[in-house]
């Protein structure tokens, strides 16, 4: 079963406990939970046995003290497959934290992050208000993260255009605020 | 996805690195409903906002974020078999399922709930084998059997020393 087929899965048999439709799910969350597990694992550095074991907590999850947390599922806030997704995650970095610490190649690491120059200086506070939790968002992922104007847009839905007009409005915010507040 | 640059103006990077950004949104906790609504954009313009407050105060949220768009928008591989099994195998049949939850007691009183039948068939299975054991184990007739058996012994066991006693005497009158 591929991945569209959890929109068909019956959410209140499965609830129930429904043998076939567990099965059912299970068919079709496999795909899912096992590339999302496989991402969140990969910068920990762990095996196929940490995937097979990790992928087992998510269904462990799910199905525990009487699928409690598939009950706290609401189809009107959002799609399944999505859900799903953040579930897994969730439950693979708890497995992989329990397991290990990651490991990051150190060419993969933010330069913001590997920088030390920082430590002693007392930074800036910008104060709260000044940016929108959208440009502060937009700035963390294009500064702290460093990754690409095109994979914000694609996680905001927004147009490129828009991510960076977002970010220019943002900088001039903060520039014309620390000029002023500096002298 | 998830490449990263280096090109951005440094001037902009240098000041982004000299201001603290923690203190400037106020954050909250989300769970992973709300976060999975958020990512779907289907929160209204206030809960996105304290939402993305949220993300952009927490790395491990940022990245989340990043990862979980990513992995809705490619096609996926079949997972491997024995995941999908073991699985599987987590979830039992719901006969068993409802016998651990309610008891013996309970799950007999629901097993025969729904059939007017299952009663006729449980009385029916009760004299079958009472009826059997009552028949392996020789019924009446093989114990009465056994009683005329033990009478019959009694009295050849009398009969045969009334005989024993006569020879005695005839052996005993010639003077042997």
């Amino acid at each position: 079963m591929q991945v569209a087929d959890l929109n068909q899965i019956d959410l209140q048999a499965l609830a129930r406990g429904d043998k076939r439709s567990w099965d059912a799910f299970v068919g079709a969350a496999a795909p899912l939970i096992n590339a999302m597990v496989r991402r969140a694992l990969a910068p920990y550095g762990l095996g196929e046995e940490d995937v097979m074991d990790a992928a087992q907590d998510v269904f462990v999850r799910l199905c525990a003290q009487d699928f409690r947390l598939l009950r706290t599922y609401d189809p009107a806030r959002a799609g399944l497959s999505t859900w799903l997704a953040v579930v897994a995650r969730s439950a693979a970095i708890d497995h992989a934290r329990r397991r290990r610490r990651p490991t990051q190649p150190l060419d993969e690491v933010p330069e913001t992050a590997l920088g030390v120059e920082d430590r002693h200086v007392e930074k800036l506070k910008i104060p709260q208000g000044l940016l929108t939790e959208r440009q502060t968002l937009i700035l963390r992922y294009l500064y702290d993260e460093e990754r690409e104007v095109a994979d914000i847009a694609q996680l905001l839905k927004v147009d490129p255009q828009t991510v960076r007009s977002t970010q220019h409005r943002a900088l001039v915010r903060l520039r014309a605020y620390f000029r002023e507040g500096t002298g | 996805m998830s490449t990263q640059r280096d090109d951005r103006p440094e001037s902009d990077k240098e000041l982004w690195r000299r201001l603290d950004a923690d203190g400037a949104v106020e954050v909250q906790p989300v769970d992973e409903m709300e976060f999975a609504a958020w990512i779907e954009g289907r929160l209204n313009e206030a809960e996105a906002a304290r939402l993305e407050a949220s993300v952009a105060a927490d790395p491990e949220m940022r990245r989340a974020a990043l990862d979980v768009a990513d992995i809705l928008g490619m096609p996926l591989p079949a997972a491997p078999q024995r995941m999908v099994v073991q699985a599987r195998a987590l979830v039992g049949f719901e006969a068993e399922r409802g016998g651990a939850r309610m008891g013996f007691w309970g799950w007999l009183v629901n097993w025969m709930a729904p059939s007017a039948l299952r009663p006729a068939a449980v009385t029916m299975a009760a004299i079958a084998i009472a009826v059997g054991g009552f028949t392996m184990g020789g019924g009446l007739g093989a114990s009465f059997a056994q009683q005329q058996s033990d009478v019959d012994g009694i009295q050849k066991a009398s009969s045969r020393s009334e005989v024993s006693a006569d020879i005695s005497e005839f052996f005993a009158s010639d003077g042997i």
